[in-house]
């Protein structure tokens, strides 16, 4: 499509006028009509909280941490999705190991308070039979268990004290003293 | 295999204590610091190739130095040639190369910006940190973190500080300005109507891509942060981190995978010449053409959304290959959609080149010669429409490429014209790649699950932007890279501007600007800083300007 | 707080990059042409500042840019309010913490208090980039002709 193939007319340039004849009134009123959203279209996430377990595989894979554990209370863990940082990858639904987040295709997002954009699961802690200690998450003990039985005997030990066990239960195999 | 032959000659013959190894497509080869001039100026101009890039590392972890790497490129025989020099860790300097390759000038201000490598022969400026970054911090050396941060003064800029041997008076054009859509600071020296020089103060947009890419992110997640150094060709440089890694670790991905990656590739190619086009004629005053061609480029947008979930940054490209795949439906309206633009396209283009004043102003503004185009390594519709034959889906075929047939305009004018119609042709070459590539799409998975990364494998990646050839450059680590190195085409790009823009009326100058299609983000993703406070010196080695 | 009674009438936008990958900015030129006119909402881009209502912001604030966005914001007269356009001027992104970046506009409004400039109002609208369909609910909701439709979510996990 080089220049000497395209003919030059003094008053081509009217063609416009037939071009945006032709075309019409192109606009979707938007809010009082339905947009042009394909159903592909990736918007904001949601967590269902009765499957959510609290592992943070999630916020492991989030580029731009959205998806955080805090930690509201002592020893009470949170997920906090901010949808201001989100990204909208939707790389947390990839790797969720139950399946709790959700796409949705929301976009319709604006607010004049920043707090409007924080959702927040509160999960239930377990709590170490042994020294009381409080960690981790119920739920995220019950998959444990689920995917491999054996464990069953320290899902409710917290790491500190599953360490001293297994030193302890070496000390009574082989003697000695594990400092 | 005889080009790589000539190659390991040609370096041996200089320097015969060089430690080669070839791999793939790229030729390594390690030589001392004082035969550098004489290897580059062999390679540059004996055996005429182009230069790419120069990365600078901090490998004082792995084997007590720092490291400079200097790429360069044949296109004819597709091939990369990397030049690893080592430097003292106490006192690192290193010979400058600059007025044998001046394409070199900025990537060595860059180094030694962010890694503190000085260079001998040569005129030295800050170019990326801002005016007030304290002098000893260098953040891509290892020990400094990513999130550190030095107190922030705000001093205020001084304009028209040059000394005042420049003739002319000085209008600055930003950082804000409604013609422009991103913060780029240009002083433009005029005399009367006619502009004598021009300086250049970016790197508003520097955001520490690299850093953050070794520091806190994993391999996969920097699929998203590269995909957003560009917001209007992000996904190119989603591809081209993949694909480096991909031959990094010697991974092979699915032939549908590639495919994918192509269609994607040139339906972004569409939508920004489909933009550069609005813009361009806006900026000539031509509005009703940009909101015809905007309206166009909405269908392409919204095939781009039905193909990959979003407008723009499409997120899609993974290690291993790609996330969403293409069924019957999607193909049969993608074919729809294609040949709607064309005809429009076609109405369009044919009713603009009618218009008087369109003609008038692109013909013969804005000229760049085919001697500096050469000398400068510019890429791109810039360097196509000098008359330079390059384009990297030719030369290097990447992804899907070597399955289909496609011709690569060239215009010999140099003027804004000529990178005009460049761009026009390229649409219709897109359109009819995406169509021989749908028909020929293989079955198959889109995915490859299990893979492994080893450490310390270096890879060059080429890739065809819309802009021109983007280069990533990568050494893996553990669990994410060891230093990942980006050239954006603009950055190649933007030195060329002094020629295009001396001894011609103010007027032209927004259009000149845009006609190499800046791309300023993708330019400045990394820091430079003047240390004075004053603003970056261009390079007088080319045109004695002081 | 209230809405401010000017912004019932037609906005003028000022339009500030600070240093984002220019997706939410095309965008932002996309809403002004053919398919979803945002000048029917009486929304139009102005040259200088001081012409302006509000401050269309996108980019995570860089070092670089930070001196020019304060004096931009200044030279704005009052009433004046700053949108935060896209994930980077909401909260920083992916780079919210870099060495480069200040972090959005939450950060940007601490520096603002410590300088004494006092703004109306800020808006924020998630995207990445921002759809021009969000950037026309976002004016909407300024001139208030649409309820807001987002609201925090606490939720509890049962055993």
């Amino acid at each position: 499509m080089s220049l000497k193939d395209m003919r030059r007319s003094r008053l081509g340039f009217l063609r416009a006028l037939v071009i945006a004849g032709r075309s019409g009134r192109v606009t979707r009123r938007y809010p009082y009509e339905e947009p042009l959203v394909t159903s592909d279209f990736r918007g904001k996430i949601d967590i269902d909280e009765t499957k959510c377990i609290g592992c943070g595989a999630c916020v492991n894979a989030c580029p731009p941490n959205a998806l955080e554990l805090i930690n509201t209370r002592d020893g009470y863990v949170s997920l906090r999705y901010f949808v201001g940082r989100c990204i909208f990858c939707w790389r947390c639904i990839d790797v969720c190991p139950t399946g709790a987040i959700k796409g949705t295709r929301e976009f319709e997002l604006a607010t004049n308070d920043i707090s409007d954009l924080y959702d927040i699961i509160v999960h239930e802690p377990n709590r170490c039979r042994e020294c009381g200690k409080l960690f981790s998450t119920k739920r995220m003990g019950d998959y444990v268990v689920t995917k491999s039985p054996l464990v069953e005997n320290y899902v409710d030990l917290d790491p500190d004290c599953r360490r001293n066990r297994f030193l302890k239960a070496i000390e009574n195999r082989f003697g000695g003293r594990v400092g | 295999m005889d080009a790589i032959s000539k190659y390991i000659e040609t370096i041996k013959a200089v320097e015969p204590r060089a430690d080669i190894h070839v791999s793939d497509d790229t030729v390594y080869a390690t030589v001392s610091s004082s035969k550098l001039r004489d290897l580059a100026k062999a390679i540059y101009w004996d055996m005429d190739c182009f230069f790419r890039t120069c990365a600078g590392s901090d490998e004082r972890s792995i084997n007590g130095f720092y490291a400079l790497y200097h790429i360069f490129g044949d296109d004819h025989n597709g091939l990369n040639i990397v030049l690893k020099v080592y430097a003292d860790p106490n006192n690192p300097t290193l010979p400058s190369i600059v007025d044998i390759v001046p394409a070199a000038d900025w990537c060595e201000m860059e180094a030694r910006d962010l890694l503190g490598i000085e260079f001998s022969g040569r005129k030295q400026y800050r170019l990326i940190l801002p005016p007030y970054w304290p002098k000893d911090l260098y953040p891509l050396r290892k020990e400094v973190s990513y999130d550190v941060k030095p107190q922030v003064i705000i001093s205020s800029e001084k304009v028209g500080f040059w000394d005042r041997t420049s003739a002319g008076v000085a209008i600055p054009i930003g950082p804000y300005h409604p013609a422009l859509h991103e913060p780029e600071y240009f002083e433009l020296y005029v005399e009367g109507e006619r502009v004598v020089d021009v300086r250049y103060r970016g790197f508003h947009v520097h955001r520490g891509i690299e850093k953050l890419g070794e520091s806190k992110l994993t391999y996969q997640q920097v699929n998203f942060v590269a995909e957003r150094i560009c917001g209007i060709c992000g996904f190119e440089h989603s591809v081209c981190y993949a694909q480096a890694i991909e031959k990094a670790a010697g991974i092979e991905i699915p032939e549908r995978a590639k495919f994918i990656r192509s269609i994607v590739l040139e339906v972004e190619r569409i939508h920004s010449h489909l933009l550069w086009i609005g813009v361009a004629v806006h900026l000539l005053g031509y509005d009703t053409g940009f909101m015809h061609t905007w309206r166009i480029r909405e269908h392409v947008m919204i095939i781009a959304e039905m193909l990959t979930g979003s407008r723009k940054t499409y997120g899609i490209n993974l290690i291993g290959g790609v996330r969403k795949d293409i069924n019957e439906e999607k193909k049969q309206r993608v074919l729809d959609v294609l040949k709607i633009v064309e005809k429009e396209f076609t109405e369009l283009v044919k009713t603009m080149v009618d218009v008087p004043q369109i003609m008038k102003r692109l013909k013969g503004t804005g000229i760049l010669p085919r001697e500096d185009a050469r000398k400068l390594s510019v890429v791109g519709p810039t360097a196509r429409g000098s008359g330079l034959d390059r384009d990297v889906r030719r030369d290097l075929p990447y992804a899907a490429y070597s399955y289909v047939d496609f011709n690569v305009p060239v215009y010999d004018d140099g003027d804004n014209l000529s990178r005009f119609l460049v761009r026009v042709d390229e649409v219709y070459e897109s359109i009819s790649i995406i169509r021989q590539l749908l028909d020929q799409l293989p079955q198959g998975p889109i995915m490859i699950e299990e893979f492994d990364i080893p450490e310390g494998r270096m890879a060059v990646s080429v890739v065809e932007a819309p802009r021109g050839e983007d280069i990533h450059f990568v050494i893996t680590g553990r669990g994410k890279p060891y230093r990942w190195k980006v050239r954006a085409p603009t950055y190649q790009n933007i030195p060329a501007l002094r020629v295009m823009l001396r001894d011609q009326p103010l007027a032209d100058a927004p259009l000149t600007i845009a006609s190499i299609d800046p791309c300023f983000s993708c330019t400045d993703r990394v820091f430079i800083v003047d240390k004075n406070g004053y603003k970056k010196r261009l390079d007088p080695i080319l045109y004695r300007w002081r | 707080m209230g809405k401010p009674k000017f912004l019932g009438k037609s906005i003028w936008v000022f339009h500030l990059n600070t240093g984002s990958c220019n997706g939410c900015d095309i965008e932002v030129l996309d809403v002004l042409t053919p398919y979803h006119d945002a000048e029917r909402f009486g929304v139009k881009l102005v040259v200088s500042p001081r012409h302006a209502d509000a401050a269309l912001l996108t980019g995570p604030i860089t070092l670089e840019s930070l001196p020019k966005v304060l004096r931009a914001i200044e030279a704005m007269p009052r009433p004046r309010i700053i949108i935060a356009l896209g994930s980077c001027a909401c909260g920083g992104n992916i780079w919210h913490s870099s060495y480069s970046v200040i972090g959005g506009v939450p950060e940007l409004l601490k520096i603002l208090k410590e300088r004494g400039i006092e703004v109306d109002g800020v808006y924020y609208v998630p995207g990445c980039p921002v759809r021009p369909e969000s950037i026309v609910y976002a004016v909407g909701l300024i001139k208030g002709l649409v309820p807001k439709k987002i609201k925090p979510k606490v939720k509890k996990v049962g055993r």
